[in-house]
């Protein structure tokens, strides 16, 4: 089947989409500022953009190697602190949505971005948490975007940096955590979660995708409801913000 | 009362052993130049906080400076990752006490308001609780709050010897000036005893005073003050100068393996005798020059 979008690009749209208007989000590089920004352009012109290190609602008009990167401070509203952004809006309750991906997530949508190997014995160390566990520890629900690689969705993890569901049933709550992930977008299918056993639930699958791609490239079996419809593929008008304005020199899209 | 000296003075104000905040984020205002001098001066067994790893700890653990590090992850961006610091964890020979951001900003803070502890709502369920609690013992704690009986993650203060922050401007008792965000400096400046303000510029206090809402580190803290131009190279200093991506590929190259690291140090850090030999052998003010950012862009 001949797509005229690429899977990154649908990955994006479906994580817009996620994003109400006036929603508080909590954004880190890639993906998911593509994804927001293409929401606020569309449907949720009152949101708003936050990154960790001090940064609300920027307008980059260059694309930047990362958060530390001025490109993407560019025509901010407040240049503050971790403390004003992670504390006094993160950590207080006033992030609706957290953008979150990893190397690394299990059933329940706890993510590892700390390790590869066995943390007590050989692993080769990665990046660490960052604002992510603090993230996915308040933000009200998170979403995650990872790749669709049985080496990436795994039965069990090396190391849980930030929380999903832990355990499953209760146990996040238990552990005192609000919230939790509502959405997984792959390259294949978007998840959702079982709301009771939070078990990870496939939702739609993409266009050009079929069951048994999901399923063989992943290394669980997640909850698989009677009906499972396709992926809304991404609108024309979404596709040209992408790719003429958001991300003109395909920066983020690979 | 003046506080200025030279690079050289007040790295030497360093003991080894010392507790370091460091003012550097992944791959911007990181304390570079001060790193490079700590290096020559052959400090040791130091312990760097921060609360995302950068490029001034990831080279002072490549040095063989640094016995323990306290930090939330970190990364030079889309460069790579925090070869150094990862190689330390990996062959055990760093001791890394892993938090989140907000974790460790949440310590600083603890420490800046003098308070015994900090509740945060982070690391619990995860295993970065279950390995601090496993590694450094002390430091994290459950609590119950005595208000509504709820169990809560208690942070211990994180109070260390020194702050380190580069700065775009600062006058010369050390008010010290931050243009862009300043995601954990307020609080590092804060819990820290005392502070070094390393300065891209020196101005009157006349400066500082017309613009005082911009003063991030009161005067009072401070006990060195330097004046050090392109003193993050090769990390940017918003609204000054931007990350020179052919030094920070060599830095990611330099820092592969032990070996290639030796030959980075010798030529980057040995070789030059300071920072104005550093800056001289990497092409000088003509290299220099082509960083410097747009006043409208901010880099």
């Amino acid at each position: 089947m001949d797509l005229d979008y690429s899977m990154s690009e649908l990955m994006a749209v479906a994580g817009a989409r996620e994003l109400k208007d006036r929603e508080v989000v909590a954004v880190g590089l890639g993906l998911p500022v593509v994804a927001s920004f293409l929401a606020k352009q569309t449907h949720a012109p009152n949101m708003t953009i936050l990154f960790e290190l001090g940064v609300i609602d920027p307008e980059p008009i260059h694309p930047g190697v990362g958060l530390a990167d001025p490109r993407v401070w560019y025509r901010a509203k407040v240049l503050s602190s971790f403390t004003d952004i992670l504390g006094t809006l993160l950590h207080n309750g006033r992030v609706d949505v957290g953008f979150l991906g990893g190397l690394e997530t299990d059933q329940f949508g706890n993510l590892n971005t700390s390790l590869i190997g066995d943390p007590r014995g050989k692993f080769r160390h990665m990046i660490g948490s960052g604002g992510a566990n603090d993230i996915a520890s308040s933000a009200r629900r998170t979403i995650i975007i990872i790749r669709h690689e049985e080496r990436k969705l795994r039965q069990t993890i090396s190391f849980v940096t930030s929380p999903g569901y832990l355990s499953g049933g209760t146990s996040r709550q238990d552990a005192g955590l609000p919230g939790g992930p509502s959405r997984v977008i792959t390259d294949k299918a978007i998840f959702g979660f079982h709301p009771e056993t939070k078990q990870m639930m496939l939702l739609t699958i993409h266009p050009g995708i079929t069951l048994e791609d999901v399923l063989g490239n992943m290394g669980f079996a997640p909850l698989i409801p009677a009906k499972v419809p396709f992926t809304e593929p991404p609108e024309a008008g979404q596709l040209k913000l992408i790719r003429e304005t958001i991300d003109p020199n395909r920066m983020y899209m690979g | 009362m003046s506080k200025l000296t030279t690079l050289a003075d007040a790295v030497t104000s360093v003991p080894s052993g010392a507790h370091l905040a460091l003012s550097g984020f992944a791959i911007t205002r990181c304390t570079m130049a001060f790193a490079r001098e700590v290096i020559r001066q052959g400090i040791k067994g130091l312990t760097i906080s921060q609360c995302v790893g950068a490029m001034d700890a990831d080279l002072l653990v490549g040095a063989g400076c640094v016995d323990r590090i306290i930090y939330g992850g970190g990364s030079l961006d889309r460069y790579g990752r925090l070869a150094c610091v990862n190689r330390g964890i990996e062959d055990g020979s760093l001791r890394a006490e892993e938090y989140s951001s907000l974790s460790v900003t949440f310590r600083y803070l603890a420490g800046a308001l003098g308070i015994p502890f900090m509740p945060i709502r982070s690391l619990r369920g995860s295993d970065l609780a279950r390995q601090l609690e496993e590694r450094s013992g002390s430091d994290v704690a459950m609590i119950t709050d005595p208000f509504s009986g709820e169990t809560w993650l208690a942070l211990k203060p994180l109070k260390p010897d020194v702050a380190v922050v580069q700065v775009q401007l600062a006058d010369e008792e050390g008010n010290a000036q931050i243009m862009g965000p300043r995601w954990d400096n307020p609080e590092q400046v804060r819990a820290s005893k005392r502070t070094i303000v390393i300065a891209e510029q020196i101005v009157r206090d006349e400066v500082i005073r017309s613009q005082a809402e911009l003063t991030v580190i009161p005067g009072l803290l401070v006990s060195h003050v330097v004046e050090v131009p392109y003193g993050a190279h090769p990390t940017s200093v918003y609204g000054l100068y931007d990350h020179d991506a052919e030094e920070v590929e060599r830095y990611v190259e330099g820092t592969r393996t032990p070996e290639s690291l030796r030959t980075y140090l010798d030529e980057t850090v040995y070789g030059p005798k300071d920072h104005w030999g550093y800056l001289a052998s990497i092409g000088g003010m003509e290299r220099m020059a082509k960083l410097r950012a747009d006043p409208s862009l901010g880099y």
